[in-house]
């Protein structure tokens, strides 16, 4: 899961259903949805947003969304 | 000739607007600078070319994506010029495949291709232009490489795609467009195949359109025909308009195949920056530090001596010019005292400010124009989630410290009508711009050897007022869950000199101007009011029409320490314009330079006071034109109400906390 990635871990997204729909789409807008690479590039403190880089673009999201993106190692 | 120019967020279609028209709009490194659509003539007169703002998909989420769909619904677009960001053209081509589903003339402009090269990405431009059937033009916006070309294909070009379907969406999804196209045809001006897509795609704003053609109910028994028709099919359809996405999906694959090379990886300057100011630790720090320095250049080590030499120009040479001049042409005594007391003590008192202003604004522009602005909202979010809102909120917000009607304006790319609403009302907390020269002036006067520190803490209270505020809304007026915070972080650039002065100039010119027509104007009158009474002309100023008026307020001003008709009348005049306090205070205390006006004002004024009249000012209502905007935002007669209501109301009580708590604690 996301949630345990720390800065500098990569992974490829499983599934992304559990996240919000309005999340969801705007993440489809810049191109992330099952199947992307994902790299966590910086973690905000008291449980702020993560800055994750996909395909050469970097996206902050809040942590409790990418909690519920489920993602696996690579 | 109409030409739309549209592509996703922050790809530079400003830049390329201002290039190809000659315009200056206003230009800024992040997604959502535009948000209403801008109209421009082409440099060669060949048409119009029409800024939109920048979207991912032709279906909208927020309010600003909205305006582009109602433009394509509405508007007579007779060629699109489709602009393309190199570097991340799989998710751009998205928002192309649309358009030429659109089946208007069209051309892509391929901007970033310097950014693209540099991260070794390659684009074939022929075998692009040949898959998708249009001209593809490279460009660099920023620098204006490659826009002549552009000019020239627009001008000359006017094919449509030679490709006819660019996307097979499928045997069920293209019969079901076949059925409704075929009900559609001859009973709309728009492509029956472009609606039919958007439509399965669950695009609101284009079912309010065919509603108008079929009845609803038909429209939704094709969309849940043909979703069930899929499910049916194929267990791993999640919605219709994701299978639409993956379809699309795929022929980008192919295109993408076919004209990119990807040459090498090279770790962009970007990231490392990023390491430092979005660190764990160090990012909020970060963000105060800059905030400071903005702070002490603009009132303490750069702004207040260029000030003071343009305060000196103007009592000194210029008074004394324009005296000498009076003489000359025996000017009454009415006209001598009008020009002199009137007009020089009004709109001069407000133009000393501007050197400062401008160092504000330059800082502001340099924040916009770096990609800092985006890494603020994602530093600021945790705060602004905890009472409500959103880290893209405060972007609007920032951007009020400049001017609060832009500043809402820019509200509009926050996707939840609720947060969009919150922010509304409280970006004119922000202290803007107008509102500096009175902070100047009292700090001068009272606040010598912390001038910076005063005024950044009025700055910083406007903040946390607002932060205060948007956590009670939330737990009364505007109950809801949804939230959304999802912001893009583009690449640092180097700003650009000449853009920074441009973007700078765009700004302050508005302050300059409004000294020119408004100030100048409200001076006269306030100063015929001041030279006016009920016993006739030249009365004794005490005895004036205006301080008759603001005798009616003071005794509500007395509780919060400055309970002279001198304030009150300048509050009053405040509401048209923050900078009108200053210019009716010159005139009120008419003295022949600034420095004496800060002699004065400790006549009236203890320290205590004074911190308290700026609390005031900062907080107690939005200036007409803000007023104004708000209105044309919110469409709510109720809202707009509500946002000059609370403010005073809000000003009034935490100005008698610190005047009364103030005097409790043996301040003075």
């Amino acid at each position: 899961m996301f949630g345990s990635f720390k800065v500098g871990d990569k992974g490829k997204i499983i599934n992304i259903s559990k996240v919000g729909r309005l999340v969801q789409r705007r993440l489809l807008d810049l191109g992330i949805t099952e199947g992307s690479e994902v790299c966590v590039k910086c973690v905000m403190p008291f449980g702020g947003p993560v800055m994750i880089e996909s395909c050469g673009q970097c996206i902050g999201i809040r942590r409790k969304e990418a909690c519920l993106i489920e993602v696996e190692r690579v | 000739m109409e030409i739309a120019l549209i592509g996703n967020p922050n790809t530079g279609k400003t830049s390329l607007f201002n290039n190809l028209t000659g315009s200056y709009e206003y230009v800024g490194n992040w997604s959502g600078v535009t948000v209403e659509k801008k109209v421009g003539v082409f440099k060669n007169h060949i048409g119009r070319l029409i800024d939109l703002p920048g979207v991912y998909s032709l279906n909208p989420l927020s309010k600003d994506e909205g305006v582009v769909t109602t433009y394509f619904l509405e508007e007579p677009v007779d060629r699109l010029l489709n602009i393309l960001d190199a570097s991340q053209l799989e998710r751009n081509l998205h928002l192309t495949l649309q358009l030429l589903e659109y089946e208007k003339p069209a051309l892509i402009g391929l901007n970033m291709v310097d950014v693209a090269a540099n991260r070794g990405i390659q684009i074939d431009t022929e075998k692009l232009s040949q898959i998708l059937g249009v001209p593809v033009v490279p460009v660099v916006a920023r620098s204006g490489k490659g826009c002549d070309r552009l000019i020239e294909v627009i001008s000359t070009n006017s094919s449509h795609s030679k490709v006819k379907k660019h996307v097979y969406y499928g045997k069920e999804v293209e019969d079901a467009i076949t059925k409704l196209s075929i009900e559609l045809t001859g009973k709309t001006d728009h492509s029956p195949r472009w609606l039919a897509v958007q439509l399965f795609e669950e695009n609101e704003y284009v079912k309010n359109y065919l509603s108008n053609i079929l009845e609803t109910a038909k429209l939704e028994s094709y969309i849940s025909d043909l979703h069930s028709l899929l499910i049916q099919d194929n267990d791993h359809v999640k919605s219709l308009s994701n299978y639409i996405y993956l379809k699309r999906k795929e022929v980008i694959e192919k295109i993408l195949e076919a004209s990119v090379r990807k040459v090498s990886t090279v770790v962009p300057l970007s990231e490392k920056i990023d390491a430092i100011v979005t660190n764990r630790y160090l990012g909020m720090p970060i963000f105060l530090i800059c905030m400071y320095l903005m702070f002490m250049l603009t009132f303490d080590w750069l702004g207040t001596p260029l000030s003071d030499v343009l305060d000196g120009i103007l009592t000194g040479p210029v008074t004394i010019g324009v005296e000498k001049l009076l003489g000359a042409i025996h000017a009454s005594d009415f006209i001598h005292a009008l020009i002199i007391e009137g007009l020089i003590a009004g709109v001069g008192g407000v133009l000393v400010f501007v050197p400062q202003i401008f160092i504000l604004f330059f800082f502001i522009s340099l924040l916009e124009d770096s990609g800092y602005m985006a890494r603020v909202a994602l530093v600021m979010d945790r705060i602004m989630e905890s009472v409500g809102l959103n880290g893209k909120a405060f972007i609007p917000m920032m951007i009020g410290f400049g001017c609060n009607v832009p500043g809402i304006m820019a509200a509009r790319t926050i996707e939840t009508p609720r947060e969009r609403l919150m922010t509304i009302l409280l970006t004119p907390l922000m202290s803007c711009s107008a509102r500096l020269p009175v902070y100047a002036l009292f700090v001068g006067a009272f606040f010598v050897g912390h001038k910076a520190l005063v005024v950044l803490s009025l700055y910083v209270l406007g903040i946390v007022v607002a932060l205060v505020l948007a956590k009670i809304f939330t737990k009364t007026l505007l109950k809801s869950e949804t939230s959304l915070f999802v912001i893009e972080l583009p690449p640092y650039r180097l700003p650009q000199i000449q853009s920074l002065w441009r973007s700078t100039w765009d700004k302050g010119k508005g302050f300059v101007r409004k000294a020119g027509t408004f100030i100048f104007a409200g001076s006269v009158f306030i100063w015929l009011l001041s030279y006016a009474g009920p016993e006739g002309l030249k009365v004794d100023m005490d005895n004036s029409f205006l301080a008759a008026i603001g005798n009616l307020f003071a005794p509500i001003l007395e509780p919060i320490g400055f309970g002279t008709w001198q304030a009150a009348a300048s509050l009053i005049t405040g509401f048209l314009a923050k900078e009108a306090i200053i210019s009716t205070m010159n005139i009120i205390y008419f003295v022949p330079n600034d420095a004496s006006l800060q002699g004065l004002l400790s006549h009236y004024y203890t320290p205590l006071a004074a911190y308290s009249f700026m609390v005031f000012i900062l907080l107690y209502i939005p200036c007409l034109a803000t007023t104004a905007t708000i209105y044309k935002e919110t469409g709510s007669k109720k809202w707009t109400m509500f946002s000059i209501l609370y403010a005073l109301f809000i000003a009034y009580v935490l100005c008698l906390i610190i005047y009364q708590g103030g005097k409790l604690v043996g301040l003075v």
